[in-house]
């Protein structure tokens, strides 16, 4: 009742059904049965109805033929015997109706229920999926399962399983009263089945990899959809005579390429196949033969009747299962994909959860990699204490947004442990860990729901009272006001917030959740140089009593943290405190030093400057240059 | 259907889609005839002399034979038709895309798009193969068989006149039913779909706060929510799945007992009786072959009117006669800009720019500073184009940019926006789509005063660094320096810096600066900037509050007239004491 997508296969296919049915030899792991398990019961017991359905089809055409061989046999007419008959017709009819209305409905609804179940599934795993594999599967891919490749099963499900059925059914039933006419004749009617049966399975010699490659440029064909839509802007800017949205163009062109090809190899045969269980084609088949038979006295004008009646439908499913094949085949592969997602593996959950006591956290050979090969952190050793500030300092690169992110487990370490409260962070339930561990990042994530709501993501239980303590404390609470609905104010249709906004609010999100450890990343403090102070004073007000973990951008603002630590590509080179280090004369010294002159706003005391910035800068700029080139 | 097919297929594809059209309906029209002829050579057989059906059967086989050819052509036409279908249409839909203003991709318009140029566009080229020959025979072929009827039984004829049109009616009634509710639930599906995106895009911050599946109440709800829609669909779509196999049925025992009693008052022949019962149900199974096809038709028309929709959304007029800019300068004068709301609001809200009036010298910098909100970003896209000024003129080289046209308009401005969008690829792929062509002294030059050159040094692969989808393998500062190498190697006489440097650190920003400077000298600089170090040398500097420029002059005159700028300054200055510590209680 819902989509029936893609009856995209070049032809239909041929009901090589007994092999599709039984579960093909190169399909072993049945991704389909095992999805379908939670409806199972219900989807049998469409199935019987379904069949019940064929068969009371069948008896209304019966009852036509023996109406045509009382009426051709002998003497006049006789009412008692004729309506008895057609009442029997009638009523099958409704029979056939009433089934095949409830078989029908019982598979959607058994599809229903099993939509929402995949959906909820898929979702539930990923968000317990690794970080990393979202990224790289992008979430192009990760829609595809969750909502067309549900919807693909759908079609399977609901519409593909019952129709699959009725052509397997009727045809048999037809055939079993058709021989008990003629069985000559009931042979031969079987000849366009057979023809259109070995024409169809030439047409789709290679089809599973044909339909592989058909998933595959679909995926492609949506990835880069979505990616063309995404960018538009860079595109339109950019793209000059058209080349820049070349990959799209690129990935449709190889699809209808492709199609195309697989088009052409099949054509003769699918049409052939398609022209041998015509209607009109079978009739001429049985009529020229039926003719010879009556004319040769073989058989009755009478026994030819049902043959014309039933006999188009021995092969006619065909044409109509034709497509069915391609949908089998692409819930197949679209079961494959939602079970591939589903078989990724999730972050391991803890077997044994621990819960931390106390809040200090420690790095022991804390070695990290994004691809396998490089690594992006090796070796590091770091302590933070509870109620410290610690700060990670580095070049762009060195690995300290890397290592902030262990604490939130949006990666595992792929050497050595990271523990809070004594406990290693994977042998901490999630919910414990997130109740512990909070965050405010530079790219502030904003949801499209009501401004309340964001505030409340890692409390959805706050009250209102709560919130709104909050986002004053983050600065945040009279712009809120100022919005059209106040905190119900839904975010990301009619409002958007600016950058600094943005980040006030997830400080107000981070002290509603009220995590004693918090993970922080200080270019938030200066975005938006507007609301600077304003960040700056939420920053403060989440910062007391908390244990901090700061990525630092701008060395005054951490110089009186308990610990700086120096960041290198990936290694702890030093680490102490701002004067420790400054008297050291290592890296950090040059780094202060490389900042402290680096432009007239970024030292202290710049109002001085206030009458000179312009010859103070040019002076800077002259250090670097002697300095970097 | 066939209406909105050639909508989407347009002048191009529309002659290719007539031909079928035309074999097809030749088609069904025989294969009525054919089955016309059947009732003859039934009687033949079943009169007194069998040896009359030679004749007859002789017809009968020619009529098949052509159909069989007729058929034959169009079931191949349908499958290379749709295999065009889906080049024209993905190649109209990127077309299309190009042309509409910027300011026409929304949030959502960007998801639907997406939706369409991707997934629907496959969904509908099976149309002309799977869709439209069903719907052709079963329309045509039973007109033909009542007309054909009138030559053996005018009763008969009469009755099926009367019921055909009834049978198509209930067909279409219940097409509409069925489509009215698949409205309903697209917009549930397009909610959800959102929803999932939002979710696997946002899962750091979801899990920071411990908000996975469980958690996520939005995600949820809108799962639950088209799971219900679904179900709705289900409950309501019944009548009308039912309806027509109902109708059918109801015919054909009509039919059935009429004959049967006209027969035993003797005014109809049996073999009469026994030849229309088998017209009748080859007439049924062809209107049958409609409903066969209804689901797949309502949701191809959805599809392909939604696609028209797309496709039928006009782009910014373009001028008739375009007009080159004479010079690199650009010149607001008083313009101002508002959102359309649409007419349900009524309000039309409060201007984002009122009375915006300000030049940019050719080889000049000038920076734009204000709160957030004030409008600078608008500023921005009207220079682009990427809407158009409710009232003014946004002209550049003295010519308004609505006479220019768009190809120069896009060669003549080059835009960094603080949000990058970087394509899967390589850094080098994403750098070069400004200039495909560009040699490898442009690209150095462009990735040094970008600073790009120390993110490709710092980097394993270098230029081949594979950024992942929308640039998530870099960081944000490492995305911004490919996009600002990108716009300088574009190379365009106007560039607007829409706070682009962001997200550098503070050493890159400050290298940056510096680059600016050069840039100044031989483009149009707007810089809309946060860091004061970049504000400071800029040749023109404007405040920018609730749309309108309430402060202008250069860093050291707005600093001693002492207004807004002036305390910005100083704010600015007084953060910069600040320090993040651990209050310890």
């Amino acid at each position: 009742m819902k989509s029936r997508p893609p009856e995209a296969g070049p032809a239909p296919a041929a009901p090589d059904t007994a092999a599709d049915r039984a579960g093909t030899p190169d399909n072993p792991p049945r991704p389909l049965r095992t999805l379908a398990a939670p409806v199972r019961g219900r989807l049998a017991l469409a199935v019987g109805l379904q069949a019940a359905t064929a068969l009371a089809g069948v008896v209304p055409f019966i009852a036509v033929s023996r109406i045509a061989e009382r009426l051709t046999t002998g003497s006049p007419a006789d009412g008692d015997a004729l309506w008895p008959l057609v009442a029997l017709a009638c009523s099958a009819g409704l029979v056939a109706l009433v089934c095949g209305t409830a078989a029908g409905a019982l598979a959607h609804i058994a599809d229903n229920d099993l939509q929402l179940t995949l959906r909820r599934r898929l979702a539930r795993h990923i968000g317990r999926l690794p970080l990393g594999r979202l990224t790289e599967r992008g979430t192009g891919e990760v829609k595809q399962a969750v909502q067309d490749d549900v919807s693909a099963l759908h079609t399977l499900f609901a519409h593909t399983l019952l129709d699959v059925i009725s052509v397997l059914t009727a045809p048999v039933l037809i055939l079993i009263y058709l021989l008990t006419v003629d069985w000559r004749l009931a042979l031969v009617s079987v000849v366009p089945l057979v023809l259109g049966v070995f024409l169809f399975s030439r047409a789709m010699a290679g089809a599973a990899a044909q339909m592989a490659e058909f998933g595959a440029a679909l995926g492609r064909i949506s990835a880069a959809a979505v990616e063309f839509a995404s960018g538009i802007a860079v595109f339109k800017s950019f793209g000059r005579g058209g080349k820049a949205h070349e990959r799209f163009v690129r990935a449709t062109e190889g699809f209808a390429d492709f199609f195309s090809g697989w088009v052409r190899s099949t054509l003769l045969t699918s049409t052939a196949a398609i022209l041998v269980v015509a209607p009109a084609v079978v009739l001429l088949l049985l009529t020229g033969l039926g003719a010879v038979f009556v004319t040769q006295d073989w058989m009755t004008g009478a026994e030819l009747v049902p043959f014309l009646l039933l006999g188009p439908a021995v092969a006619a499913p065909m044409g109509v299962v034709g497509p069915r094949i391609q949908q089998i085949r692409a819930g197949q592969a679209a079961a494959v994909r939602i079970t591939e997602l589903l078989d990724a593996p999730t972050l391991p959950e803890p077997t044994t959860p621990v819960l931390p006591e106390g809040h200090h956290v420690s790095l022991r050979g804390v070695s990290f990699s994004y691809d396998g090969n490089t690594d992006a952190l090796s070796g590091v050793d770091l302590d933070l204490a509870p109620g410290t500030v610690t700060a990670l300092v580095g070049p762009s690169g060195s690995g300290k947004s890397t290592l902030a992110s262990l604490l939130p487990r949006f990666h595992d370490a792929t050497a050595g442990t990271v523990t809070l409260g004594g406990a290693d962070l994977r042998d901490i339930p999630a919910t414990e860990l997130y109740r512990r561990v909070g965050f405010v990042l530079q790219d502030v994530r904003l949801l499209r729901a009501s401004v309340a709501d964001n505030i409340r993501l890692g409390r959805p239980d706050a009250s209102h009272e709560e919130v709104q303590r909050c986002a004053r404390a983050a600065r945040i609470h009279d712009r809120i006001m100022a919005l059209p609905d106040g905190y119900a104010t839904e975010l990301g249709t009619a409002v958007t917030f600016s950058g600094g906004e943005a980040q006030r609010l997830s400080i107000a999100r981070a002290l509603l959740a009220d995590a004693p450890v918090l993970v922080l990343d200080e270019a938030t403090a200066y975005a938006d140089p507007h609301s600077e102070a304003l960040i700056q004073d939420g920053l403060s007000a989440l910062a007391a009593g908390r244990t901090l973990l700061v990525i630092a951008h701008r060395l005054s603002t951490i110089r009186s943290a308990d610990r700086i630590v120096v960041l290198e590509d990936g290694r702890v080179t030093e680490q102490g405190r701002h004067d420790d280090l400054l008297a050291a004369g290592g890296r950090y010294a040059a780094l202060w030093e490389a900042q402290r002159t680096a432009g007239p706003d970024e030292t202290d005391g710049v109002p001085h400057h206030r009458s000179a910035p312009v010859g103070a800068d040019r002076a800077a700029d002259d250090i670097r240059e002697g300095s970097a080139r | 259907m066939i209406r909105q097919l050639y909508r989407v297929l347009g002048p191009e594809g529309s002659r290719p889609l007539n031909r079928l059209v035309i074999l097809q309906s030749g088609a069904a029209v025989l294969q009525g005839v054919a089955f016309t002829l059947l009732v003859p050579v039934l009687k033949a057989l079943l009169g007194t002399d069998p040896d009359d059906v030679w004749p007859w059967l002789a017809a009968f086989t020619g009529c098949v034979l052509v159909y069989a050819a007729l058929q034959g052509a169009a079931v191949s036409g349908g499958f290379r038709v749709g295999s065009q279908l889906s080049r024209v249409l993905h190649r109209r839909m990127a077309d299309q895309a190009l042309r509409l203003p910027l300011g026409w991709f929304t949030a959502g318009r960007t998801a639907e798009f997406s939706r369409l140029a991707g997934q629907n566009v496959i969904q509908v080229m099976s149309t002309p193969a799977h869709l439209l020959r069903p719907f052709i025979t079963s329309v045509l072929t039973p007109v033909t068989l009542v007309v054909a009827t009138f030559f053996f039984d005018v009763r008969t004829a009469l009755v099926l006149l009367a019921c055909v049109p009834v049978l198509f009616a209930v067909q279409q009634a219940s097409t509409a039913l069925m489509r009215r509710l698949d409205l309903g639930r697209d917009a549930a599906i397009g909610e959800s779909a959102d929803r999932v995106l939002e979710y696997t895009r946002n899962q750091p911050v979801l899990r920071a706060f411990g908000r996975t599946a469980e958690g996520y109440g939005a995600l949820d709800d809108a799962l639950v929510a088209e799971a219900r829609a679904d179900r709705r669909l289900i409950v309501r779509g019944l009548p009308g799945l039912v309806s027509f196999t109902f109708a059918t049925r109801l015919v054909f025992a009509l039919l059935l007992a009429l004959g049967v009693s006209w027969q035993l008052d003797g005014s109809l022949s049996v073999p009469t009786l026994l030849a229309l019962l088998v017209l009748l149900v080859r007439l049924i199974d062809s209107v049958a072959s409609a409903a066969e096809a209804g689901a797949g038709m309502r949701i191809a028309r959805n599809t392909l009117e939604r696609l028209g929709a797309v496709l039928d959304e006009s782009p910014f007029p373009q001028p008739a006669e375009p007009k080159t800019p004479r010079d690199a300068s650009v010149e607001f004068s008083g313009v101002g800009f508002r959102y359309d709301t649409g007419a349900a609001d009524g309000a039309s809200a409060r201007p984002v720019l009122n009375d915006v009036t300000f030049r940019l010298p050719e080889r000049s910098m000038t920076a734009l500073v204000g709160p957030s909100g004030a409008g600078k970003t608008t500023v921005a896209t009207l220079i682009a184009r990427f809407r158009d000024a409710t009232e003014g003129t946004v002209r550049i080289g003295g010519v308004d940019v609505r006479e220019i046209a768009a190809v120069d308009l896009a060669a003549y401005v080059s835009l960094v926006f603080q949000d990058v969008y970087l394509f899967d690829g390589t850094i080098e792929e994403n750098v070069r789509i400004a200039a495909p062509d560009a040699g490898p002294e442009e690209l150095a030059e462009a990735a040094a005063l970008s600073g790009l050159d120390r993110v490709i040094e710092e980097l394993p692969d270098g230029w081949d660094t594979k950024v992942g989808e929308g640039g998530a393998r870099l960081s944000g500062g490492q995305r911004q320096r490919v996009s600002i190498a990108r716009a300088l190697l574009k190379d365009a006489p106007v560039l607007v810096l829409d706070e682009a440097t962001a997200a550098l650190d503070q050493e890159n920003e400050a290298l940056f600066a510096e680059a600016v400077r050069t840039l100044a000298e031989r483009k149009t600089l707007l810089v809309i900037a946060h860091r004061l170090s970049t504000v400071v040398h800029a040749d023109q500097i404007l405040v920018l509050e609730d749309g309108e420029i309430t402060e202008r002059g250069t860093h050291d005159e707005l600093v001693t007239a002492g207004g807004t700028y002036a305390s910005f300054w100083e704010r600015r200055s007084r953060a910069h004491g600040w320090r993040l510590e651990a209050a310890r209680s």
